[in-house]
């Protein structure tokens, strides 16, 4: 039941990545769909058997390779698209791109790499299951059977309604980055956001650098407050938009700003305007696909920013120092700190507090760090699936990472494990945690 | 040969060049991002030292170099059609081109047009008729922008350097050749009131000798010295300062510049040969006031041996502070500017497309919202063949309507 | 001899027990004007409207052009009305507030695009071009009823019908108005249907039928 409940946003997308390619290819549905189905299943077979092989964050890397390369393939597509449509001269019938579009050949690698992509998001959902022949098989019939389905269905859609070539590739970029958005290993969403922070971090120094602009203590503070706002976390997510959405609004733009065929060499105005109404309205019904490939890609984002995932974060427990100003906690005490689960404890000294965890991660050697790291607002770690998210900008960790420094991982602590449990140093923790926050703070929203 | 340099025109003023340039850029930007955290940076030092990477990015102005260059051919072809000065309309110089039997007479036809609002002009055997204004200038401005910004940022990347310098009233201005001749006679800090600097830094220079007028450079624009472009970016003191301890044997003096500009800000000092160490600040002024602008300093300090601080106070300049047989004297303060000075050829160029683009945008939006250019020509060929052309850069259902419409009436006055 | 364009095979319609139009057998040729005359009651716009398309009969066969209208859906015959008939009426039903062009651009809205200067071009055709941005309400009848045939013949139809065009107009308007129709069928070929019970009007045609209680009584060729 669980089972089912996991799969059904995975064969949901893979239905509309069906019927798609099958209506995309009209000429080669039944290759298609066999293609596609057989894709799914080596893809989902392939997939389980690199989780079992491969530990750690691999397997989901790979697959996010492959994901990212497919979203980057559809930007060029796009921008192929936007390119052919905005030529001033009205051009003749591209006969040889509509045969190239609608060769066997197309259809199965588009339909292969399609299913692959697919069936390898669906099998990641199934970490830790033990009978990958089991599983692969059910996969694989479960794909089948949806294919099946949408070849009867797809019949019944009227015929007017026509994917182009650069609306199929929205809408399967969209339903995989959907799929695996759900998933926040495979989430792409999250890690563009952070990437696109610090290219504009990066970007704007480099600007002010080579425009010789004066430095900011020469700027009004209302200058720089505006300057700031690239500095912030809001740029990463709305950049991170703007590109998540770019290649669909330039297939809606090449789509919406198709030229229509030229009608001068008609001499009767009734027929020139039928033939023209016939183009607008093809051209509408082009439009279809990619607006609701847009639809589906914010819902990709939503999923991003509202995983369906819970977070194991327990509610730190108050710790306090010994007189020489060690803090011991035990090591099974009134928690097992050896269990693999995030422990997550508070300090206060002074007026001042400090928040940290402890971790067993599959090393085996228990790692104490703060629920801070140096990049980002102390929000803190969640744990789940192998991984340890921060709550600000939603970069997972992998738990064989935690303890080791840089990027957004968690400051690690110095600690010493002795008989009676785990010392940790509280001036240290809490100068550790004051020196964190702060430079965290000083720039606008904490990012990077 | 002629094919040899038709191909490659041809490739040069492709549309698809630039698109693709800048893809490969940006797929090589994404390859590093995967295994550096400064993936700009990477890719500005990489493109910059790499022959193959600076003859790819020199495509792209050339491309857009060579697209002007069609762009100002075509327009003045079309030109020349409309004036009835061609037999025959070169493929792709208009968006819309049909021919129709027939040698008609264009009466009929320039009533309609004149009626639709189109200028007419009829020379020969053409018949011409025009409407709006065309969006060549602003287009030839925009390219010659890209050329511009792209030519900078190549100049920039293939052959900027810089070097560090420290700018100290009554020092020599820095000079990497280490041939100074200009000295600095005052930095000035002031208040501004305009709404986007806050505070405007002066320097002034005199030649040494006196030979010519000295110069004054400020924050922005910035002026050239030699070339470069004086680039301020911090400022700091140049404190001279004389320590005295009961275990040194002598006192130590020197003139250090210290990084301690705005108040709060900590810059250390070693005494050589001892275990000491000055740690000094500026302090903030009761009265709000900037003392780097104002020039009334107040030094604070905490004196360290090894690791223990020995005592902390503060003087201003021209005082001195002494206990328990140690001293600390501050005779004299000067302003300092720390300042890059940067030999870039891009800057300029850079610059000019950005005024070159918002001259373009200006002219374009206007034109395209109000009065957008659309043109058709009317040619009978000797041969008995009436050849339509058709163009338009805004309302184009509205202006293939008046077309069709006139081919209709051309065609009924041959039948 | 030209091809027929209509056919009809005992082409009834009842309403309820009355029934106006008795089975009817009717050819009528491609590019021929036909009269239909009969008094009030006869048939005669009740055989129009099902010629063109907007009423169906209850029994018989009508072919018009290629289409069968009986084997037409809804949609069908939307269509066949939007691409293959043109309409005028006695009433012009001219939309009120917009001006000449921009009546004949709706039907053109309606079958395609809108083409302005298709439509000024239409309207200078039927004598008009002056009064392009003037509304219906500023129009008299007889230029009333002209956008009327500017709209009717602005989508290139193969069939025009008229159901007494001329009742509303003073004889030197209908004058204009049947010369005008007689001019734009010999340019645009199309056949005319035209419903009046005008004997002068009737006499355009090239034959003329007599319509009595939905029979079809008697026929006859006009000079």
């Amino acid at each position: 039941m669980v089972l089912a409940y996991k799969l059904i946003p995975h064969l949901l997308a893979w239905a509309g990545i069906m019927l798609v390619l099958v209506r995309g290819f009209a000429g080669r549905r039944k290759f298609a769909a066999i293609a596609g189905s057989i894709g799914f299943a080596a893809g989902a077979a392939g997939t389980l058997v690199l989780l079992q092989t491969l530990k750690g964050d691999t397997p989901f890397a790979v697959i996010k390779i492959l994901l990212g390369g497919g979203f980057l393939f559809f930007l060029v597509i796009s921008v192929v698209a936007l390119y052919r449509s905005s030529e001033r001269s009205a051009s003749a019938p591209a006969g040889r791109r509509e045969r190239l579009a609608n060769s066997g050949i197309c259809a199965v690698s588009a339909a292969s790499v399609s299913g692959i992509a697919a069936g390898a998001v669906c099998a990641c959902c199934f970490t830790g299951f033990q009978n990958i022949f089991a599983l692969s098989l059910f996969l694989a019939a479960a794909a089948a059977i949806m294919a099946i389905l949408i070849l009867v269905m797809e019949n019944l859609l009227p015929k007017a309604f026509v994917v182009s070539p650069s609306g199929l590739a929205a809408a399967v970029s969209a339903l995989l980055l959907f799929s695996s958005s759900s998933l926040p290993r495979l989430d792409l969403f999250a890690p563009l956001t952070m990437k696109v922070m610090k290219f504009t971090h990066d970007f704007v120094h480099q600007f002010f650098e080579s425009m010789l602009i004066p430095d900011h203590m020469f700027f009004t503070s209302a200058t720089w407050n505006f300057i700031g706002l690239l500095f912030g976390n809001g740029v990463g997510f709305w950049g991170g938009l703007f590109i998540w959405f770019a290649p669909m609004v330039l297939v809606i733009a090449a789509l919406a700003f198709e030229q229509i065929p030229p009608v001068a060499h008609i001499r009767q105005g009734a027929q020139r305007r039928k033939l023209m109404a016939a183009a607008v309205r093809a051209r509408r019904l082009r439009l279809i696909v990619p607006m609701c490939a847009a639809i589906i890609s914010g819902g990709a984002v939503y999923e991003s920013n509202f995983p369906s995932v819970e977070y194991w974060d327990p509610k730190p427990l108050i710790v306090s120092a010994n007189p020489a100003g060690e803090i011991i906690i035990p090591r099974k005490g009134e928690v097992d700190l050896e269990d693999g689960n995030l422990h997550k404890f508070l300090y206060k000294q002074g007026g001042k507090e400090a928040r940290f965890f402890i971790l067993m991660p599959p090393s085996g050697e228990l790692t104490v760090d703060l629920d801070a790291c140096a990049i980002c607002k102390p929000d803190g770690y969640g744990q789940a699936e192998g991984t340890v998210i921060c709550y600000y900008c939603k970069t997972l960790i992998p738990l064989e990472t935690v303890g080791k420094p840089g990027g957004c991982n968690p400051v690690p602590m110095p600690f010493t494990v002795k008989g009676d449990g785990v010392h940790i140093d509280g001036v240290s923790l809490i100068n550790t945690w004051s020196s964190t926050v702060q430079s965290t703070a000083r720039i606008k929203g904490g990012g990077k | 040969m002629m094919r040899l340099f038709r191909h490659i025109y041809g490739f040069l003023a492709s549309r698809a060049l630039t698109p693709v340039v800048m893809g490969m850029f940006l797929f090589l930007y994404i390859g590093l991002a995967f295994f550096t955290e400064e993936a700009l940076i990477t890719l500005i030092g990489l493109v910059g030292s790499n022959v193959f990477l600076i003859i790819l990015f020199a495509l792209i102005p050339l491309n857009m170099g060579v697209r002007l260059l069609k762009e100002v051919k075509g327009h003045f072809e079309r030109r020349r059609a409309l004036l009835g000065e061609m037999e025959r309309v070169p493929q792709g110089l208009f968006d819309e081109t049909v021919a129709v039997g027939g040698a008609p007479s264009f009466a009929e036809a320039e009533r309609r047009l004149a009626a639709s609002g189109y200028k007419i002009h009829v020379s020969g055997r053409t018949l011409s008729a025009w409407r709006g204004i065309s969006m060549f200038p602003s287009r030839a401005l925009f390219l010659a922008a890209t050329v511009c910004l792209f030519s900078g940022i190549l100049l920039s990347l293939a052959g900027r350097s810089s070097y560090r310098g420290a700018i100290m009233e009554g020092e020599l201005l820095p000079s990497q050749s280490g041939q100074a001749t200009d000295v600095v006679e005052r930095i000035t800090l002031e208040p501004a009131a305009g709404p986007i600097l806050s505070k405007v830094l002066t320097i002034e220079t005199r030649p040494l000798p006196p030979d010519r007028g000295g110069a004054t450079y400020g924050l922005y624009p910035p002026a050239r010295y030699r070339g470069a472009f004086v680039y301020p970016r911090y400022m700091g003191i140049g404190l001279y300062y004389r320590f005295t301890a009961p275990d040194l044997p002598r006192d130590y003096a020197s003139r250090s510049l210290l990084g301690i500009y705005p108040p709060g800000k900590e810059d250390r000092r070693d005494i050589p040969d001892s275990p000491y160490r000055l740690v000094f600040s500026m302090a903030q002024p009761a009265d709000g006031s900037d003392p780097y602008m104002t020039g009334r300093v107040t030094i604070a300090f905490k004196l360290l041996k090894g690791k223990d601080l020995l005592m902390s106070g503060s003087a201003p300049i021209g005082g001195e502070f002494s206990r328990d047989g140690y001293r600390l004297a501050f005779p004299d303060v000067r302003r300092v500017v720390v300042t890059d000075f940067i030999l870039d050829h891009g800057v300029v160029p850079i610059w000019a497309a950005a005024v070159l683009f918002v001259i373009a945008a200006c002219v374009w939006l206007p034109v395209r919202l109000l009065s957008p250019r659309r043109e058709m020509v009317f040619i009978s060929s000797k041969d008995g063949v009436l050849h339509a052309c058709s163009r338009a850069e805004g309302r184009c259902r509205k202006h293939a309507g008046v077309f069709h419409d006139v081919l209709d009436v051309l065609e009924a006055a041959i039948v | 001899m030209a091809a027929n364009i209509i056919e009809t095979g005992g082409l009834t319609r009842s309403y309820g027990d009355i029934c106006a139009l008795k089975p009817l057998d009717l050819l009528v040729a491609e590019g021929e004007w036909l009269s239909v005359m009969g008094h009030s009651g006869s048939g005669k716009s009740t055989l129009l409207n099902i010629m063109g398309g907007l009423d169906r009969p209850s029994a018989g066969s009508l072919r018009v052009g290629t289409e069968d209208l009986l084997a037409l859906t809804e949609d069908g015959l939307a269509r066949f009305r939007r691409e293959y008939v043109g309409i005028i009426f006695q009433q012009h039903h001219l939309v009120p507030y917009l001006s000449a062009v921009e009546n004949v651009m709706l039907a053109q809205y309606f079958h395609s695009v809108p083409d302005e200067a298709e439509a000024r071009s239409a309207l200078e055709r039927v004598g008009l071009g002056h009064r392009l941005q003037n509304r219906p309400g500023e129009l008299s009848g007889g230029e009333q009823q002209r956008v009327c045939i500017a709209r009717a013949i602005i989508n290139s139809p193969k069939l025009l019908l008229g159901d007494e065009p001329t009742g509303n107009l003073d004889h030197k308007s209908t004058l204009m108005v049947m010369e005008l129709l007689k001019e734009l069928r010999a340019e645009e070929r199309f056949t005319v249907i035209m419903v009046t019970h005008n004997q002068e009007v009737a006499a355009w045609g090239d034959r003329t039928i007599y319509l009595d209680d939905g029979v079809l009584v008697r026929e006859e060729r006009n000079k």
